[in-house]
């Protein structure tokens, strides 16, 4: 939040309006409607920002949009919050013991660096085009860098927090939830965030691949009816919304438990 | 001290250097060996949920049916002809990308007004992945490289963009400054203090470009293009041909891990010890 933000020195104006940056974007909106004036045939290259604004209330009013955008981003949370359940308490069981470890990482490195858009094909095969395939593509992709950070995390907690806690009786249950789990929050959240990041991006490919709806599909389907304003209007939102995602969701995570359990090791 | 005593006692270290030397080997070769374990667990499982056909080979073709085409493949020169032609655009793209994001990284680090109006735009554009710009590239250049190019341009400029700016602006001033007072002119201070101050942090972003720009290059492979790896899986799975994508995925997964791990992970190390932050401010 803006009024947060400040110096503790400094009067706090309420909201304060980014005067700087509206100005910048409004700039780059004229140099865009300039161009789009210039250039011949400019409904098929570049149409001007007043047809993307009537692409917009067109599929506004056709409850297109509103649709699309749901379902991407009901995808992602999806994928998500499984990617998180199934993922962390993996990552922490597979950490506890440092010979599973070692075995677990060379292949849990392997598989996180494989992105998911490389195993949609094989995905495909299985599933055909369907919701399944993008869902269980998606969830790949987050998935792996989560239980690979956590399983990270977990081993780079210091044995001696362990030792201390094990000296004093404590039961393993108590070890993971007081140690462990703690020591290995920042790394889920490195994790959670890479692996949207990543499932973001998969997720508009996959869509383009195999969607039936959603933005990724939204702006492929446009390309072949050279509907370029809803291309543009598809790219917009989509830049929106992860803009959305990254300031509002993984920022703040990132920020906090990194603030709150970041030290532990020192 | 007799001669033999002598030899014996230049031999020494001689005998020495060499037991450590077979010792490193040995070590090395268990690490070797604890690393490959994992691997060659993972491929005995698929071998015995696939050689009795428990599960079908549409679904998952057993590890001799891959090994085959694999060879195939080799024969014809088709696997190395889409390998080529997925490293070259990377190549390419990061040929184009690179000096281009740390030329406007430094020019917007030395330049506020140019940041304050670029930045937001600029930053849009970056949480803009590149795949999502894919329909609009096929529209301006059709299909081919290209669009291609552009879309891991799309990828790699911004990410090195943005790295290089940072870098740039965690330079401490004081050695702008001293240059300045030693008569440096602003092309020593952007070769000599600018781009080394910035190194680590422009090594850090061509890696994390290239992560994304590996991904974004067989999403751009499957939708346009008739060669490369993105390209072999995608029309594999049109055909059904499970083996074939098996052979693209362990190839696109093992490039990768070796570019990562052989090549741009000592390279950040290094930058970083070399030129990482030498000054820490308090």
């Amino acid at each position: 939040m803006a009024t947060n933000s400040g110096s503790p020195g400094r009067v706090r104006r309420g909201l304060r309006i980014p005067w700087g940056m509206l100005a910048a974007i409004a700039a780059a909106v004229a140099l865009w409607a300039a161009a789009s004036r210039l250039i011949p045939q400019a409904d098929l290259y570049l149409p001007s920002p007043a047809a993307v604004w009537d692409a917009f209330v067109d599929l506004l009013r056709k409850g297109v949009l509103p649709d699309y955008v749901a379902a991407s981003i009901r995808r992602v949370i999806l994928a998500t919050v499984i990617g998180l359940a199934i993922g962390v308490p993996l990552g922490v069981f597979i950490g506890i013991n440092a010979k599973v470890a070692d075995f677990f990482y060379p292949l849990l490195n392997f598989f996180q660096s494989l992105s998911g858009i490389a195993i949609l094909p094989l995905v495909i095969v299985w599933f055909g085009f369907t919701e399944r395939t993008i869902l269980v593509a998606i969830n790949y992709t987050v998935l792996f860098p989560v239980v690979f950070n956590v399983l990270v995390g977990v081993r780079s907690v210091p044995r001696i927090y362990v030792n201390a806690l094990r000296t004093m009786g404590a039961s393993r249950l108590r070890i993971i939830r007081d140690v462990l789990l703690p020591g290995a929050l920042p790394h889920v959240a490195t994790g959670a965030r890479l692996g949207m990041a990543y499932g973001w991006r998969a997720l508009i490919a996959a869509e383009m691949l195999v969607g039936a709806n959603g933005l990724g599909f939204m702006i492929f389907n446009a390309q072949s009816f050279f509907l370029t304003n809803r291309i543009i209007l598809g790219m917009l939102a989509i830049g929106t919304l992860w803009i959305l995602i990254d300031r509002f969701l993984l920022r703040p995570l990132e920020a906090d438990t990194i603030q709150r359990w970041g030290l532990v090791q020192r | 001290m007799t001669p033999e005593t002598r030899a014996a006692v230049a031999e020494a270290p001689a005998a020495s250097a060499a037991r450590a030397r077979a010792m490193r080997r040995r070590r090395s070769a268990a690490t070797w060996l604890r690393g490959a374990a994992p691997f060659a667990t993972l491929l005995l499982l698929w071998y015995g949920l696939t050689a009795r056909g428990t599960l079908p080979a549409i679904f998952l073709p057993p590890p001799g049916d891959v090994a085959r085409v694999v060879w195939e493949l080799l024969r014809d020169g088709s696997l190395l002809g889409h390998m080529g032609a997925s490293l070259g655009r990377v190549l390419v793209g990061l040929a184009v990308s690179v000096p281009m994001g740390i030329a406007f990284g430094v020019g917007m680090g030395l330049s506020r007004g140019l940041a304050r109006a670029v930045e937001p735009v600029a930053s849009f554009l970056n949480s803009l992945s590149g795949i999502a710009w894919l329909p609009l590239a096929i529209t301006w250049f059709g299909i081919g490289w290209v669009s291609v190019t552009f879309i891991l341009w799309n990828t790699i400029f911004f990410l090195v963009l943005f790295n290089t700016l940072v870098g740039v602006r965690a330079v401490p001033r004081i050695f702008e400054h001293s240059l300045l007072t030693l008569g440096g002119t602003r092309r020593h201070i952007i070769f000599q203090v600018l781009i080394p101050g910035a190194l680590p942090s422009i090594v850090t972003g061509i890696r994390m470009s290239m992560g994304f720009g590996w991904r974004a290059i067989l999403a751009a492979e499957m939708i346009s293009s008739t060669n490369g790896l993105g390209f072999l899986i995608y029309n594999a799975a049109n055909f059904h041909q499970t083996d074939t994508i098996l052979v693209g995925i362990l190839l696109i997964g093992i490039i990768w891990l070796t570019t990562d791990r052989l090549i741009l992970v000592p390279i950040e190390r290094w930058t970083v010890e070399r030129w990482g932050l030498v000054w820490k401010p308090s």
